[in-house]
């Protein structure tokens, strides 16, 4: 059947394609990456640092332990934090971010843990967000 | 074989594009999956990758750029000439050409195409269908350029701790226009340099070439 031959790739191209044009934000990865913030901010409000800490990316980890010399668990809890409610999440391929009432942002990256926290406390400085790097309280 | 041997030209380039595209997506993949361990990023699967804004934007930055080329090369040889180009129609022939020239309308006759016969808006659109396709692919592929290259630029801002931009944003920063200059600047050296090239240079037996016996300013003849 000729026509199916000539169809199949065409239609796997398109399909890829599609994908691709979609790929501003999946729905199961801006649900999963939306439950990591809320998690990570739900578990600092319980004071549960080991909980906070497993929603870190494995390098915010290590940046936190280096930065205060002391456990991820005990530190974390000690983050200068305002939180609040999400308000917007954002996701391209696999960096997501995530805008809070408070007005701080936190950005993920989907790694091999899933889709984990790799910046947190973050305020846009003087000038366009778009133009400039935030300024994180922690960041890979 | 018959067939193969009346279709030889779209089967082998045919067969290259599926073969290269192949090659990019894999190279693409390693290259991609270079700056994922670099920013201590995770590497992505093939299938991951092939369906990701990074991959199409890549594709299609240069699929616009192809069909940008032909738009162009259709339109402009309506008008303009190059004396000595196979490329170029001969002198006395700039424009849209007559009805008879053309074998349109009362014109045609019973092996020409329908809508070349029919006369009215159908043949209107016909004369210039060649412009309308390869015009509205490039635009379509423009499009899709724009829309892939954003989602890839915003995911680079992100992994730099940035905010997103907007479509209308993107269209205006310089990650759009280098990508769409430096294959627009390409695909027209290559055409301007064909058209000039094949003034003094022959290729037997190609009707992209003069016959190698012609005069340097013979103009419009194939070999």
């Amino acid at each position: 059947m000729p026509s199916i031959r000539f169809h199949t790739p065409l239609a796997i191209a398109f399909a890829s394609a599609a994908l691709a044009l979609a790929g501003c934000g999946r729905g199961d990865d801006v649900a999963t990456a939306q439950s990591v913030a809320e998690r990570f901010f739900s578990a600092l409000q319980s004071g549960d640092g080991g909980q906070a800490c497993a929603q870190l990316s494995p390098d915010a980890r290590a940046e936190l332990e280096s930065q205060e010399e002391r456990s991820c668990r005990e530190a974390v809890t000690e983050l200068q934090l305002e939180g609040g409610r999400v308000v917007r999440v954002e996701v391209y391929v696999t960096n997501a971010k995530i805008d809070l009432s408070s007005g701080e942002a936190t950005f993920l990256d989907q790694g091999e843990e899933g889709w984990r926290l790799s910046a947190v406390g973050c305020k846009a400085e003087d000038g366009s967000p778009a133009d400039h790097p935030y300024d994180c309280e922690l960041q890979a | 074989m018959p067939a193969i041997r009346n279709h030889g030209l779209v089967l082998f380039f045919g067969a290259i594009f599926l073969a290269t595209i192949v090659g990019q997506a894999a190279v693409g993949q390693d290259d991609f999956n270079h700056g994922q361990l670099a920013h201590h990023n995770d590497p992505v699967s093939l299938t991951r990758y092939v369906t990701s804004s990074d991959f199409w934007v890549d594709v299609l930055e240069n699929w616009q750029s192809e069909y940008l080329q032909f738009t162009l090369f259709v339109v402009a040889t309506v008008w303009l000439l190059q004396r000595g180009s196979p490329e170029s129609k001969e002198l006395d022939k700039a424009g849209t050409e007559s009805d008879e020239e053309q074998r349109v309308g009362s014109q045609a006759d019973e092996r020409s195409p329908r809508w070349a016969r029919v006369g009215g808006w159908r043949t209107r659109i016909y004369s210039n269908s060649l412009l309308l396709v390869m015009a509205g692919i490039w635009i379509a592929s423009w499009l899709a350029q724009s829309v892939t290259g954003r989602i890839a630029y915003n995911a680079e801002q992100f992994d730099h701790h940035q905010a997103a931009v907007s479509w209308t944003v993107y269209v205006g920063t310089s990650d759009f226009w280098n990508r769409t200059l430096q294959n627009w600047q390409s695909e027209f050296l290559a055409v301007g340099s064909m058209a000039v090239l094949a003034i003094y240079l022959r290729q037997r037996g190609s009707p992209e070439s003069k016959p190698v016996g012609a005069p340097h300013e013979a103009t419009g003849v194939e070999g």
